[in-house]
């Protein structure tokens, strides 16, 4: 029966056929150590895909993570944290203040302002002794003459349908004259320093409607919106930062054209067009113009006080010649668009997303959408060519999958967890490193709440939670305890303030001196009312889960009643976050490196869908945070900061529960390879800079034959 | 069988030398009795709903197994371990202080969160199962008998029902599931009905077409000649002949609604605490295979022995239902 | 004929049109924005978000957002949220790299499922038939991702040879012979895993057409004609027992989009699969509605394909 053959022969051959194909394939140890390519190969594991691979776009770590190794910025972090220059060797930052003539004031005794007067005032003052540190910042004292400006304001109207709808009107402003000083240095305090001369009310009442015109026919309510936003328009006194950088000769993108002032400038406003939908906007909002000094010069002046606006320049620089409106227009022509397609093309389209070239050590080669992105070694890098040759981002969205292979030797990195390299410390063959990085995770308070107004009740429910416990067990040590809002590794955290005390019964005493008391099912009650939350997070973090299991059994034993529930991540930010209505949430916070905290802490920042959701509010901190973003001293900021965090940490908004320790696991094979001038190489073992920086040195890390011995 | 040999022993009914020609359900049990597989999971299942209930009483009611202690110091024990009576509080520990399936890594009881789980499960599976079943028998029925009634002078109540079953067959089932899931709050009830709305389909279809091949039969035709009403004849005639093959599908659709649920947990959309479901346990485990394999083990194991029963028995239940296969 | 398959087609297009309906009105009623529109993202203003809600068109209403994916869709510049590329080249690529799992899972379903079904038919009640009867419930009664990781385990930890991927990595530079073969090999324990559903119900169900045909009439009198066994069961009774089966490789078609999300996970490969997993993670509604909608129309294919494969194959049956 040819059939019956048929049948029995058919799977025989197939189960054949596919289980031998087992017999071409490598295994992990011939793919180890026959292949002398594998050595200079780096093969990092991660569980998504990028998405876009262009710096002033891209949102995701997948994402930054190839894009820091193509770009490059203008400055990066050395090893302690502090601005390095990259692509700029060099940068200065000083200061244009603006004072209007306020005509319609008068000085403090009594006489007219008018231009002469008051420069001649202000020159005659800073003669005096009790002026003198003022006298030393200023460079230069002008005036200004008198000149209209036509200016686009933002302002929302009522659409026919009776919503809200965004719109634009012209206006034009007369702007008396100016004096403008010429600063060395930023001084947010500069004009109350000039208080005595020019009068302490000098700064107030400008009579702004002497100076607008405004379109024809236009609305009495977007009149008020007008004005509303004058003053901060056209400040009477105006600070003016200013950065200028001197740009790195003789660096070339991947594909060879040179780098110069033109890339820079090119960056900045492809940021700052509309259509291309940056997300990294409002880092440049700040600015007001970039202006080419010379071929590799470029000044770049603020619309106002910002410390920490300089960061921003840390993001990669765009190679102008590839993403021009010219190479743009060429695209869409071999791409043969349809007009509306046109019409809405931007950078956001480009195919330069998906084969980016930069001018970082490391240039794009292949890019296959979940499965791997492969990068090579740029040889002409100005800082002389990085140890490995091939750079591999392989996607594997499981993490058990990516621990077999990682064992197996087929990863040379990937995200471990604390439980895990718990398991690689006694292994001999792995070396792993924890350090401090920039998050941390907390349990936050709705303030808004009665039942968690009272600071006292917030610092009884941190009380009883054992955080040190937490860390020993779940965290297996990889994580440190921390009391305030900044990143532990950065100087702006005070490292004097004491941590909670883990004391449920203090917790206990607490909230019975406030007036709850023990009821019969051994909750605490107040007025009839149990003392009783809900307690949410977001699913797919497993560690968040654990802290609201163990925070609710740790308040069970103080008779506090707690309801948990988890939320998928849009859900959990669009019906709870972002409306506050929620009683208590466990997230945390992935921080910067600058010391600013107005989106978070300002009492401002507290309305819909803005980020201080817990809806903190203490005048004193206001008005620190507002000081710290404008302060350019290092030193100064650096004592408001721990004021700062002295303050939040007796308000207690948070309970701060603990920063999580970067973790890496890596073969010991892999070191740091240093080479002296002739080009020999000696060999160190890898270490996490002092900031806790673990890939600081990657490029000068490779893979080894042998295991060496430090 | 035995009631025959009873009779037949007995002197008052010696007329009757026959035995009584075996009643439909007699039939069945003859037949079913005979698969031994099928006997071994019937027993299983009974143990099994015996264990949910007793889940639900002694976890939530009664609390005997706490759940939801955490006994940090005690975790990862393994399987018949005894707690560290020196660390953790007298009040915290478990039931005869011993932790029969090992403790997961926030140091909880395993047998406890099974033994909750079970219940959780279960329901998910029979609620699941009960609303599909519902809306496919209410669908197929009404197609079935009512189909050619026409609607607005264009189409059938037939045509318009089985468009609709098309429709939803059409969509690509479990990446709807997870399309819905994902965007619907994920919460028990919500994952109960979107599996259950995901699988009327097959209960529709075959509901329909028992029902049109069972209106041709004679018995049918005679009930309908003698003017018996209609309700009469659906409830009385129909349905009962009909529900062979639903009975079948239900069992093994409960089978696949428990394996649903697992593989939802593993995406991430799971049933979400409080609630623990076997599948979940299974979930949280699999990140600890290296360290705490028992956590991945028992509730895999569990879902398997639980959803093969389901199965087999549901396989037997087609045997023995089948009047053809049973013939020979 | 042709008639039939032309007042089919306008059905299924209309019936495309509803499912597409359907799922776009289901995905913009959800909760969750897109991720692009991140309102947990510190640098984004409101301002910001607004913007990128209208270059997506969210605000505008359903209808209308409705009529801008079937533009879009059909002048073939439909664009992810995600990252603004072609969302039709984006389906094609992961479908190609779908196909060939698809195919091999097929291909051992079919080739095991008849020999085995066939087998426990004839040997009804005993040891085979009981045996395989509880082997194929019990490949079916696992958690998907509980045998993947046994079996992951397994082949990694005795045979030392990498399983996850399409392929080996760092192999570019090897012979094509090795690197097909590689890729064969990379193939056989997903497509084995996915394949196991396949196997369990589909050697049941010849299983039970088969029991069905041997009672006929026809089988007892080619077995009354003294006909040798074998050639009773497989000329006589098979070859009907098949027609069924013949209308099941229609219906085969759909599983290349749904199925497979979680071995696709697992297995690092990136077919449709896992791509519809992500758009639904980050809320990339041009992609979660696209691929819906060609599974939708897959499907619609594959019941066409069936009905007018079963006109061809069983005489009795006419289209019309």
């Amino acid at each position: 029966m040819r059939l019956k053959r048929w049948l029995l022969f058919a799977p025989l051959l197939l189960t054949v056929f596919l289980l031998q194909s087992y017999f071409w394939v490598p295994t992990y140890e011939h793919q180890a150590t026959g292949n002398p390519k594998r050595l200079v190969t780096y093969i990092q594991g991660s569980s998504g895909d990028a998405k876009v691979l262009n710096p002033i776009l891209n949102a995701d770590s997948a994402s930054s993570n190839i894009v820091g190794h193509v770009f490059e910025g203008l400055l990066d972090l050395d090893a302690d944290l502090n601005l390095r220059g990259r692509l700029a060797t060099e940068w200065a930052i000083s200061e244009k203040a603006y004072l209007f003539v306020s005509a319609s004031n008068r000085f403090p005794d009594g006489t007219e302002v008018t231009g002469t007067q008051l420069i001649n005032r202000i020159r005659a003052a800073l003669k005096e002794k009790s002026f003198s540190t003022l006298a030393k910042n200023i460079k230069d004292i002008q005036v200004l003459p008198p000149e209209k400006l036509t200016q686009k304001i933002s302002m929302t109207e009522k659409g026919e349908d009776g919503k809200p709808k965004r719109g634009e009107v012209e206006i034009s402003f007369n702007m008396p004259a100016r004096v403008v000083f010429s600063l060395h240095q930023v001084d947010q305090d500069f004009f109350t320093q000039l208080m005595p001369v020019i009068g302490d009310r000098y700064l107030e009442n400008f009579p702004y409607d002497q100076h607008l015109n405004l379109p024809e026919g236009i609305q009495p309510e977007i009149e008020t919106q007008i004005h509303a936003q004058l003053a901060d328009l056209f400040p009477v006194a105006e600070h003016n930062p200013i950065i200028d950088f001197q740009l790195r000769k003789g660096v070339r993108f991947h594909d060879g054209h040179e780098f110069d002032v033109g890339d820079v400038k090119f960056t900045y406003e492809a940021i700052m067009n509309p259509k291309n939908l940056s997300p990294r906007t409002s880092d440049f909002e700040p600015i007001k113009f970039v202006k080419v000094l010379d071929t590799h010069r470029v000044r770049v002046v603020y619309k106002r006080l910002f410390s920490p606006a300089i960061n921003a320049w840390m993001m990669g620089i765009l190679p102008e010649h590839l993403l021009n409106a010219e190479a743009m227009q060429q695209e869409m022509e071999k791409r043969e668009l349809s007009d509306a397609a046109r019409a809405a093309f931007g950078m956001r389209d480009s195919q330069f997303n998906r084969a980016p070239v930069g001018s970082g050590s490391y240039q794009f080669v292949e890019w296959q959408s979940d499965e791997f992105i492969h990068l090579t070694r740029f040889e002409q890098y100005w800082e002389g060519p990085a140890e490995y040759h091939e750079f591999f981002m392989r996607i594997i969205p499981d993490l058990f999958t990516q621990e077999v292979e990682f064992h197996a030797g087929a990863l040379d990195d990937y995200g471990a967890q604390p439980h895990q390299v718990s398991r690689y410390r006694e292994d001999a063959q792995y070396q792993n490193f924890s350090s401090l990085g920039f998050g941390y995770s907390y349990i936050g308070y709705n303030n808004r709440r009665p039942l968690f107004a009272d600071p006292e009740v917030r610092k009884a429910l941190g009380m009883a939670i054992n955080v040190g416990d937490f860390i020993k067990y779940l965290l297996y040590g990889e994580g440190e305890r921390i009391t305030g809002p900044y990143p532990k590794n950065t100087q702006w955290y005070d490292p004097s303030v004491p941590p909670l005390p883990y004391d449920p019964e203090g917790a206990k005493a607490i909230l019975m001196s406030l007036g709850w008391t023990l009821n019969a099912d051994g909750w605490l009650e107040k007025d009839g009312k149990v003392f009783e939350f809900n307690l949410i997070t977001n699913n797919g973090n497993p560690i968040r889960k654990n802290i609201m299991t163990i925070a609710q059994n740790a308040w069970k034993k103080i008779g506090v009643k707690c309801n948990t529930q988890v939320f998928e991540w849009a859900v959990f930010l669009k019906d709870f976050v972002n409306t506050a209505q929620f009683d208590a949430v466990v997230l945390g916070w992935s921080m910067g490196v600058d010391p600013d905290l107005f989106q978070l802490w300002h009492s401002s920042e507290a309305g819909p869908q803005q980020l201080n959701f817990v809806g903190y509010n203490n005048p004193k901190s206001d008005d620190l945070i507002v000081r710290i973003r404008q302060e350019y001293d290092v030193k100064r900021q650096r004592e408001m900061t721990h004021q700062l965090h002295q303050q939040i940490h007796e308000d207690q908004p948070y309970t701060f529960l603990y920063a999580p320790l970067g973790t890496k696991v890596l073969d010991k094979k892999i070191v740091l390879v240093q080479r002296d001038e002739d080009g020999n190489e000696t060999y160190e073992k890898i270490y996490p800079t002092k900031s806790g920086n673990i890939e600081f040195y990657f490029n000068k890390w490779r893979k080894l034959e042998m295991t060496p011995d430090f | 069988m035995n009631m025959n040999a009873v009779n037949s022993l007995s002197p008052q009914l010696d007329a009757e030398k026959l035995p009584p020609p075996e009643t439909p359900w007699q039939e069945f049990v003859r037949v079913y009795k005979k698969d031994r597989m099928a006997i071994v999971s019937s027993i299983v299942l009974a143990i099994l709903v015996v264990v949910g209930i007793s889940g639900k009483v002694f976890t939530e009611w009664v609390v005997v197994f706490d759940s939801e202690v955490v006994r940090l110091p005690d975790k990862f024990l393994p399987p018949l371990s005894a707690p560290s009576v020196d660390v953790v509080p007298e009040e915290d520990l478990p039931i005869l202080s011993l932790y029969v399936f090992g403790t997961d890594e926030l140091g909880r009881d395993v047998f406890a969160r099974m033994l909750q789980g079970s219940f959780v499960s279960l329901s998910i599976g029979f609620v699941a199962v009960g609303i599909s079943l519902v809306v496919g028998l209410f669908l197929g029925g009404l197609a079935g008998f009512f189909g050619n009634i026409k609607l607005l002078k264009i189409m059938t109540v037939d045509t318009l029902i089985m468009r609709f079953t098309d429709v939803m067959l059409c969509i690509p089932t479990f990446f709807l599931i997870l399309t819905v899931v994902a965007l619907l709050p994920p919460s028990i009830y919500n994952i109960m009905i979107v599996i259950g709305l995901f699988g009327w389909m097959g209960t529709c279809r075959f509901v329909r077409a028992e029902i049109l091949a069972l209106r041709q039969q004679d018995f049918v035709v005679a009930a309908e000649a003698l003017g018996l009403p209609k309700s009469r004849i659906i409830f009385r005639h129909l349905i009962p002949n009909a529900i062979a093959p639903v009975l079948v599908s239900t069992t093994i659709g409960v089978a696949t609604a428990i394996l649903t649920e697992s593989a939802l947990s593993f995406l991430g959309f799971g049933v979400q605490p409080p609630y623990a479901t076997w599948g979940n346990i299974l979930n949280d485990g699999r990140g600890f295979i290296f360290d705490a394999p028992w956590l991945f083990v028992i509730p895999g194991m569990a879902i398997f022995v639980v959803v093969l029963a389901f199965n087999l028995v549901g396989e037997g239940l087609r045997e023995a239902l089948n009047p053809k296969l049973r013939r020979r | 004929m042709l008639a039939y398959i032309g007042r089919n087609l306008l059905l299924r297009v209309v019936l495309l049109f509803i499912v597409s309906v359907l799922i776009h009105g289901l995905i913009h009623l959800a909760p969750g924005e897109p991720s692009a529109v991140d309102p947990s993202n510190p640098r984004m203003k409101p301002e910001d978000i607004a913007k990128i809600r209208a270059a997506f068109h969210l605000d505008d209403p359903l209808y209308l957002q409705y009529g801008y994916w079937v533009r879009d869709l059909v002048q073939g510049e439909l664009k992810s949220f995600k990252d603004n590329q072609p969302v039709l080249g984006k389906i094609w690529r992961r479908f190609l790299n779908s196909l060939p799992l698809f195919i091999c899972s097929t291909l051992i379903v079919w080739t095991l499922a008849f020999p085995v079904g066939i087998q426990a038919a004839i040997r009804r009640g005993a040891v085979f038939d009981r045996s395989s009867t509880f082997v194929a419930y019990a490949l079916i009664s696992f958690p998907g991702f509980f045998l993947s990781y046994i079996a992951i385990l397994g082949v990694v930890e005795i045979f030392q040879v990498p399983v996850i991927g399409m392929r080996t990595f760092g192999m570019e530079g090897a012979a094509g012979s090795f690197r097909f073969m590689d890729r064969v090999w990379h193939l056989v324990i997903p497509s084995l895993l996915a394949a196991l559903g396949g196997i369990a119900v589909l050697s049941r169900y010849v299983r039970s057409q088969m029991l069905e045909v041997v009672s006929q009439d026809y089988v007892r009198t080619a077995r009354a004609k003294g006909l040798p066994n074998d050639t009773v069961i497989y000329r006589h009774a098979l070859r009907n027992a098949l027609i069924p089966f013949i209308t099941m490789f229609g219906l085969l078609i759909p599983g290349l989009v749904g199925g497979s999300v979680i071995f696709e996970t697992i297995f690092a490969w990136p077919g449709l699969g896992l791509l519809g997993y992500e758009a639904i993670l980050s809320r990339d509604f041009p992609v979660i509605l696209t691929l819906n909608v060609f599974g939708a129309m897959l499907t619609l294919i594959g019941t066409l394909v069936s009905d007018v494969l079963y006109g061809i194959a069983d005489p009795r049956i006419r289209l019309e």
